[in-house]
């Protein structure tokens, strides 16, 4: 189950939204932030030369040292690579310690030391300089040696380098970047074929970062007059990571454009700055990344009528149960000049739900992710609204680990807020729809009941329009366990905000009862036909045990590199239209 | 006639005044930023802290305020930790400095999230007390007219020059994406008087130097790589318009690093903890710091990468 939603999360992402509209805005940087295109991580180039490199790596792991030597060497240099080799320092960092499986290292070169390199004492002697890559921890290896008296004279390994890369690698970067169709479209022909033609462009390959993949990037930029196309290529994963125009001229300061820079700039500028407007399959709403309340969407409309005012996560709380007070409240939204903990690194995906080969609605989804996950004590937020064609809303979240250990408990704040003013609150109790009469809180377990078709409350205007809330007990066939959630019900107030602009942190981490925060605005005051705001705290405790393995994730080696496996927790509640269902 | 006279003696005092701006002498302006009068707080002595070892801190994983460490003589040591109850009441701190009389300064900044500082408190100094060990609010520096839009920092650097003896804060405080609104402050320390500001630049990690020639105040930028410098008079009030020292841009494994802090070796170089920032509350669990090194080259007017690891 949990790999064919993973399945669904990754390949049925139909497309993504382009923030195209034009800017009104004559600030370059500005248009070319807005124009800039990101690539889903998932996507990697296939094309023959890709997969005669990934050959030769798979071919390079299983050998006894594994380290990847494509570089031509003449006679001299081989001795250098076989000297190195037995350093036990040079081959130090090509297996994982415990599982001994083989990282990806890659020989990028061998060549004879610059003079000031050389120890006085090898002054007589042919020293060689050789540098290792190695792809799976982001780190180089380098080796002094002298051939003339086999000496190993120096090994250094440094963190979170990378040295020059081969040419080889340099011309397959250029590949992955002409072969794309991002970069062919940018351009508006593919490069390479009529280079020829084009006496004006130069192509180029600058440095850059991937900074929070710690991948191995490079630039291949393509300059056209007074602008320049830089497509990032990823030599760690062989994709691209996306593409941005820069603008060149004589009073342009040269912009060096990074895997953070583009995506924080095109989130920034597409998806924090700005509302986007969705119209589909009879729904329509707008949405946007707050500064620390997650995706919101609003102003949604089923069949145009206006359901939903607005929906959120305010926070995610995370306490973990072995150490009293230990765990965090984070925020989740926009990656600069916010409140966030955990950051917004990717565009909004909008995906079709499928029952079978049927479509029955569609889902617009959202990670948040620290920058280190999923290592320890980091995180990673998946945020996800389900429209489905018969008028069935859900808000749906998940924890993808991984947090700081096996014992942790989420707590999701999740917000609603309701068109009219003529709102009812019900609650199915002994086999009835008994009113909420006034502000309050429930929390729901096992025991508590619901009608025939799981509805367990209702909210409901004086035309009998609204929705009967079905809480998540594992019946979603995604994974999910149930919610166990803490239900508050409080009146939306015109003249004080209570939620409806961006929240800041509204609970601490670690309180295991319903004071999650919502309860500070619990004033008994009297909610029968009224406005009402509904707070929805789900919680999920994470589980480590092989096969069990729940709001959790797991890194692992695929052709050397790290990978992530996710075991997400989904939680969150069904609305159902009232008017499609004969409720009690 | 008269036209004439009143230039003169518009002249005349102009000259007044420039004439009668203190020149710092070669020497002195050598030791500036490297010569270190700091003093050791009488009240560690009453601590199980060694006076000696003794180094605040507020940089513990999951610890709010401050902490008084003995760093440890040999790498299998433990730390010894001290905090004074006073230390922990305001929240999580950021850096600290301590004064010629041994008081420490240090500021609130939020960690993971804005729950212990709200917008009111959080533009402020605190100082701990050298006889007392007490924390206390030392200065509340001015509030913003609006909340909407603003980072959620207050502070982001402090700094004690032991030659004007004034106590330089930079602020955040009021800044959006959009518009950079940051303000430095110098202030009396014995007085509590702001007698400068420097507005419209947020700073971060502050140090005064003199190895340029001139008495500046450096500071790296928030929203960039950028280290800038402000020119000082001798008593430390800021002259003319910032300019642009050195960039970090490229260098160090993520190569967009924003200065943390800056400091002055015994050599007068430069060093730069450069670290990841962009304006959220982002808090990885492990904190990847860089620390650059530049030399400053007299004929070139340029500075020098040395090392960084």
């Amino acid at each position: 189950m949990q790999n064919s939603f993973l399945y669904s999360l990754l390949f049925v992402t139909l497309f993504l939204f382009a923030c195209q509209e034009n800017s009104t805005s004559h600030d370059d940087e500005k248009e070319n932030a807005i124009a800039s295109i990101l690539t889903p991580d998932s996507t990697a180039a296939s094309f023959p030369l890709i997969l005669e490199r990934i050959k030769k790596i798979d071919e390079t792991l299983v050998q006894q040292i594994p380290i990847l030597a494509l570089i031509p060497l003449d006679e001299e240099q081989q001795q250098a690579f076989q000297l190195a080799k037995q350093s036990k320092d040079f081959i130090e960092n090509l297996y994982h310690e415990q599982s001994k499986v083989a990282y990806r290292n890659e020989l990028f070169n061998v060549y004879k030391a610059r003079p000031q390199e050389i120890p006085a004492n090898f002054s007589k002697g042919k020293v060689y300089k050789l540098e290792l890559y190695n792809y799976a921890l982001n780190l180089t290896t380098t080796a002094m040696v002298d051939i003339v008296s086999n000496t190993i004279i120096q090994v250094q390994t440094l963190k979170g380098t990378q040295p020059d890369i081969p040419t080889y690698l340099k011309d397959l970067a250029i590949q992955i970047a002409i072969q794309s169709p991002e970069v062919i479209n940018a351009l508006g022909y593919k490069p390479g074929e009529q280079d020829a033609l084009m006496a004006n462009t130069k192509t180029a390959l600058n440095e850059t970062r991937c900074e929070r993949s710690q991948h191995l990037c490079v630039a291949p930029t393509f300059t056209i007059k007074d602008k320049a196309l830089w497509a990032i290529v990823d030599l760690t994963d062989h994709r691209l990571v996306g593409i941005r125009w820069t603008h060149t001229g004589p009073e342009q300061t040269a912009k060096r454009i990074s895997e953070k820079r583009l995506k924080f700039d095109k989130i920034m500028e597409c998806y924090c700055q700005k509302m986007t407007h969705l119209n589909k399959d009879n729904w329509d709403f707008d949405y946007v990344i707050t500064t620390s309340d997650g995706l919101r969407i609003s102003s949604v409309k089923y069949q145009e009528q206006l359901v939903i005012t607005s929906a959120k996560i305010v926070d995610w709380h995370v306490s973990y149960s072995n150490t009293d007070g230990f765990g965090y409240s984070d925020a989740v939204g926009c990656p600069e000049f916010s409140q966030a903990a955990v950051v917004a690194i990717s565009e909004p995906r909008v995906s079709d739900i499928m029952d079978g080969n049927q479509k029955i609605g569609f889902a617009l989804e959202q990670n948040f992710s620290s920058e280190q996950w999923p290592q320890p004590c980091n995180y990673n937020y998946l945020q996800r609204f389900e429209f489905y064609a018969d008028g069935r809303f859900r808000s749906a979240c998940a924890s993808l680990g991984r947090g700081c250990g096996n014992n942790g408990t989420y707590r999701p704040v999740m917000r609603f807020s309701f068109p009219d003013n003529d709102n009812t609150f019900s609650e199915w109790l002994s086999n009835s729809w008994k009113v909420w009469t006034t502000e309050q809180w429930k929390l729901q377990n096992e025991n508590t009941t619901a009608t025939p078709e799981g509805y367990r409350y209702k909210i409901e205007n004086k035309r009998g329009q609204g929705f009967a809330i079905e809480p998540n007990h594992g019946q979603f066939n995604d994974g999910g366990r149930g919610d166990f959630p803490y239900l508050y019900v409080t009146k939306l107030h015109a003249d004080k905000d209570e939620g409806e602009n961006d929240l800041v942190t509204i609970g601490p981490c670690c309180n295991t009862d319903y004071q999650q925060g919502p309860e500070k605005f619990i004033e008994q005051e009297p909610i029968e036909n009224s406005n009402i705001v509904l707070w929805y705290v789900c919680q999920m405790k994470n589980d480590d045990r092989k096969g069990n393995e729940y709001c959790w994730s797991e890194s692992y080696l695929e052709h050397g590199v790290y990978k992530t496996k996710v075991y997400p927790c989904l939680g969150g509640p069904m609305f159902v239209p009232l008017k499609k269902q004969n409720l009690p | 006639m008269k036209k004439l006279v009143a230039s003169l003696s518009f002249f005349l005092f102009i000259f007044s005044l420039i004439a009668c701006e203190e020149k710092i002498d070669e020497d002195e302006l050598a030791q500036i930023g490297s010569n270190n009068c700091r003093q050791i707080a009488p009240f560690v002595s009453h601590t199980p802290i060694n006076p000696i070892r003794a180094a605040f801190s507020s940089d513990a994983q999951g610890i709010k305020g401050i902490e008084l460490i003995q760093l440890p003589l040999h790498e299998h040591d433990s730390i010894i930790r001290y905090h004074h109850p006073s230390w922990v009441k305001y929240g999580y701190m950021g850096s600290v400095v301590t004064d010629d009389k041994g008081n420490a300064y240090t500021f609130p900044i939020p960690f993971v999230n804005t729950l212990n500082q709200t917008f009111e408190e959080i533009n402020s100094i605190y100082k701990i007390d050298a006889n007392t060990a007490e924390m206390s609010r030392y200065l509340k520096l001015p509030k913003q007219d609006s909340t909407q839009g603003i980072v959620p920092y207050g502070l982001l650097g402090i700094y004690f020059d032991c030659h004007g003896k004034i106590l330089y804060a930079a602020s955040v405080s009021g800044s959006t994406r959009d518009k950079e609104n940051g303000t430095i402050y110098a202030i009396d320390y014995n007085t509590k008087e702001i007698v400068d500001t420097y507005h419209g630049i947020d700073a971060f990690g502050l140090c005064v130097g003199g190895v340029t020639g001139q008495k500046r105040l450096f500071f790296g930028s928030g929203r960039n790589a950028s280290i800038y410098s402000l020119e000082l008079s001798k008593k430390g009030k800021f002259k003319g318009k910032h300019q642009l020292e050195l960039n970090l841009d490229n260098l160090g494994p993520r190569g967009d690093d924003k200065a943390r802090k800056i400091r002055f070796d015994k050599s007068n170089n430069m060093i730069i903890h450069g670290i990841e920032f962009n304006y959220s509350l982002a808090a990885p669990s492990i904190k990847p710091e860089t620390v650059y090194k530049f030399g400053y080259n007299f004929e070139k007017k340029q500075w020098v990468l040395m090392e960084l690891h």
